[in-house]
């Protein structure tokens, strides 16, 4: 007995979309049943990190908080990876724009007026885009695999960090704690709303997704990205030039990235510290996947991701949950995602290996 | 005695189509037996069930006699079904006697294989040295080692898939004489072709299909080639109309000294080539598959770009340095031989199909935003004016057929009225029906005063079209002839070049 993939005539539209549904679903009864088996309350486990965070109406400026450097950077790998383009470095695109972004913030440290958000979060984006214009460059040069350079540059990012909150950046008043020092009024982000910690950051999110939902929609960029994605070959012969291409998508989802970072320093943590990195960037990935790659599904993951972030920390002291709980359950979201995808695109078909037989 | 092969009531169905409907008929032993239809006709479907890739859903299918069932290619080899495909699956760095062993079932010490494949040579006077790596072999030698390879299992029924697509005319003949060597001691052979003069010369008998159905089997020798294709279309076959006392206008087209530069590791590139289209020409490159033809197609389209902007030139004005963009604006389109994934994009509607080549010539982007409507419409009037089976614009490109999809690119191009049009395979699987439609829309343009450049491996389609023919062989273009100048012999010799014919004669058989 074999089994064979054999490629469906047409992919059911409907299935397409419910496929993320479904491999939600399943991630949250795989993982009850594999939390039950090693011990943990398993449907405890999946309530609180499913479902509390949306029965409890505190944890939902929680959820938009984490959701919006989610999206932001999730919307930027989306586009990357609809033109085959893969920027698995958005984390340290992430810090790298928060690293620009918290620069300008101590060049500007006790100055006032209100060009200096606007100039922290341009040195943000263009932080984020310069990083992800060296795996860009390789690629297009040298045809090395943005894959490895992206993922590489990471690390480099995150001990830049360190170097710079222990030496020259570090707070004078700070008692030795490796951090810089509080950035001043005019280089924090306020809050939308008041009472809250939701910050500016959260609207600017879903403005990037519906503006990139557009773009990608109905302008020659988006249409490049798709064509040069779906089929490289009939790109060329289109007008598109490959190289431009995966310039864009590096520098557009690297300043998306970028983006998210200044707005996470200056939102949340309004000073850089060394808990900075938190792999909204790699977590991001799945948000991209998630949401189809689509930017207006890519709000909806982002919700889903920042629902398990949120929980997870809910689980961990309602019931002795391990942090890296959370991101067994965000794998599996993406695993069986993947797998769904397959099934939507390929069908099992069992084949008998039975030699034929009535010939003799 | 009874059939080596019997098919009754075979029916296979896919989703949305009937691929065969009770399909009946029977092939004698030594008997060379056509299998004729258009595109989609279901042939293949047909033979991928007799060679054990699909099971029917229906019918019956017997060998000899007896009622099999064919579970799959390796049991259908063991029974003594062989099969040539069109397409061939060889390891172009490994040599001819490698890539046999590899396809062997059952593993042969490769002295013994060796002796049994020039032995089999010699029997059916295939020349080819075993010790050759497969790179550097033609076509036709290529498609020697699938013959070879099914030759050597001794099968009872050879079936071969469009074997002369690839072919030279002489390399044809060869092949016929080894098929009627084979049929002569008692092989049965399936031969799927469309070209109706070969099967009038080779074959005893000729079923012929037509969307799934059989339509009639009959002697192809008692038949007009006519005939057989109105059988095969379902209706009376129009001729080309070309408009009398027609003359050529001026220089439209002038390439002078192209060149592109050796890509991939097998790829032809092209070589020095130059020639003149006129007004009103229409200008046919023949030469077997691989010469070079892909990349002369991407350095006219200008995928491949020149150092030399005068390489490329219309009405004067120098192309050479310009994209695909730049060039489409100047008048000059093109339509590449692959269909899917690269003339078109499966994945994507036909209206966003059509902005992929014709946004700027027809203003369907306005500051950087596509303008959809205009793309609808213009991809509703190619769809009516040639005649495409979609549904509608909405429809991807992927759920056409070839035939369809080939008619919608043609049409595409066409509609945009370009000044030179530069087109690949125009009729590469696509029925007669709708090549007839696709010559005559070239014909048109050519007289409504474009210059035309026709890339083809069907010499019987560049002699009813062309007004001119060269012939490209490694990369290098002979000189243009007018088409009522040129013999067959001639082209067939320029076809198989030093490449090819003269390199066979000295691979001698033990």
């Amino acid at each position: 007995m074999q089994f064979r993939l054999e490629k469906r005539q047409e992919p059911s539209q409907l299935m397409v979309y419910a496929t993320p549904v479904a491999a939600v679903l399943l991630t949250m009864i795989v993982g009850a049943i594999i939390f039950s088996l090693i011990g943990y309350d398993g449907i405890g486990a999946v309530r609180e990190i499913f479902l509390t965070p949306l029965t409890n109406s505190y944890k939902w400026q929680d959820l938009g908080i984490k959701a919006a450097p989610l999206i932001i950077i999730g919307v930027g790998l989306s586009i990357a990876y609809r033109a085959n383009v893969w920027n698995i470095g958005a984390e340290g695109q992430y810090v790298m724009g928060g690293l620009a972004g918290t620069w300008v913030a101590l060049a500007t440290y006790g100055m006032t007026g209100p060009w200096i958000l606007p100039l922290m979060i341009l040195a943000g984006v263009v932080g984020g885009a310069l990083y992800a214009a060296i795996p860009a460059f390789f690629k297009v040069r040298l045809n090395v695999n943005e894959i490895l350079t992206s993922l590489m540059l990471t690390y480099a990012s995150v001990q830049l960090i360190y170097y710079l909150i222990r030496a020259p950046w570090k707070d004078p008043m700070g008692m030795g704690f490796p951090q810089t020092r509080l950035f001043s009024e005019a280089a924090r982000l306020p809050t939308v709303i008041p009472g809250t910690i939701v910050h500016l950051g959260v609207p600017i999110a879903i403005l990037v997704a519906f503006v990139a939902w557009f773009i990608m929609s109905r302008s020659v960029f988006g249409y490049q990205m798709k064509v040069v994605g779906a089929a490289p070959h009939a790109a060329r012969y289109g007008g598109f030039s490959e190289s431009k291409t995966i310039w864009l998508a590096m520098l557009v989802s690297g300043g998306l990235a970028g983006l998210a970072g200044i707005l996470e320093v200056a939102g949340p943590f309004q000073r850089m510290v060394p808990g900075f990195p938190t792999n909204y960037g790699f977590t991001a990935i799945i948000v991209a996947f998630l949401g189809r790659l689509n930017p207006l599904g890519v709000i909806f993951a982002g919700v889903v991701m920042a629902i398990t972030f949120v929980g997870g920390e809910v689980a961990q002291t309602t019931i002795g949950l391990p942090n890296a709980a959370t991101g067994i359950f965000q794998a599996m979201v993406l695993f069986f995602l993947l797998a769904g995808d397959i099934l939507v695109r390929y069908r099992l078909r069992r084949v008998s290996s039975i030699p034929a037989s009535g010939a003799a | 005695m009874p059939h080596r092969l019997e098919l009754t009531g075979i029916t296979k169905r896919f989703p949305g189509v009937l691929a065969n409907d009770n399909v009946s008929f029977a092939v004698r032993p030594g008997e060379i037996h056509a299998l004729l239809g258009e595109n989609g006709a279901g042939k293949s479907t047909l033979v991928k069930m007799i060679y054990g890739i699909m099971q029917p859903d229906a019918g019956e299918i017997r060998w000899n006699g007896q009622p099999i069932s064919v579970a799959n290619p390796k049991a259908a080899r063991k029974l003594g079904i062989g099969m040539v495909f069109q397409h061939f699956s060889l390891f172009e760095a490994l040599t001819v006697l490698e890539n046999i062993a590899l396809g062997m079932d059952s593993k042969i010490p490769s002295r013994e294989l060796e002796a049994r494949i020039r032995q089999v040579m010699s029997t059916y006077g295939l020349l080819l040295d075993p010790h050759r790596t497969v790179a550097t072999l033609s076509v036709g030698e290529r498609q020697r080692i699938e013959i070879v390879r099914a030759l050597l299992l001794d099968p009872k029924l050879l079936i071969m898939d469009e074997p002369t697509s690839v072919l030279t005319p002489q390399e044809v003949e060869q092949l016929f004489e080894v098929l009627r060597k084979l049929a002569a001691q008692g092989c049965s052979i399936l031969y799927i072709s469309h070209k109706l003069h070969e099967i009038k010369a080779l074959c005893d008998t000729a079923t012929i299909l037509r969307g799934g159905k059989l339509v009639d089997t009959c002697d192809p020798r008692q038949e007009t080639s006519r005939s057989m294709a109105e059988k095969m279309i379902g209706a009376g076959l129009k001729d080309i109309v070309r408009a009398a006392g027609r003359s050529l206008g001026e220089p439209k087209l002038v390439v002078s000294r192209l060149s592109t530069v050796k890509t991939g590791h097998f790829e032809v590139p092209v070589d020095d080539v130059s020639f003149t289209v006129r007004v009103g020409e229409i200008f046919g490159i023949a030469g077997v598959a691989g010469n070079g033809q892909n990349a002369l197609l991407d350095a006219l389209s200008g995928e491949i770009r020149s150092d030399d902007k005068n390489a490329v030139a219309i009405d004067g004005y120098p192309l050479g340095l310009l994209d695909t963009t730049g060039r489409r604006k100047h008048g000059l389109c093109a339509v590449p031989e692959e269909r899917n994934g690269h003339a078109a994009v499966s994945d994507f509607t036909l209206s966003d199909n059509s902005i992929l080549t014709a946004r700027d010539r027809l203003g369907m982007v306005m500051l950087g935003l596509i303008n959809s409507g205009a793309a609808k419409t213009y991809t509703g009037k190619v769809i009516a004016d040639f005649a495409v089976k979609a549904l509608g614009p909405a429809s991807t490109a992927g759920s056409l057929s070839g035939g369809n999809l080939q008619k919608y690119i043609m049409g595409r191009e066409i509609l945009q009225k370009p000044s030179v049009l530069v087109v690949s395979q125009p009729t590469w699987g696509v029925d007669a029906g709708a090549a007839a439609a696709i010559h005559q829309s070239l014909v048109d343009l050519a007289a409504a005063g474009s210059a035309i450049v026709v890339i083809s491996q069907d010499l019987d389609e560049l002699r009813a079209l062309c007004d001119t023919l060269a012939v490209i062989n490694m990369g290098r273009l002979s000189a243009a002839r007018p088409v009522s100048e040129v013999s067959v012999e001639e082209i067939g010799l320029l076809m198989g070049g030093v490449h090819g014919t003269a390199e066979a004669h000295d691979a001698v058989p033990a």
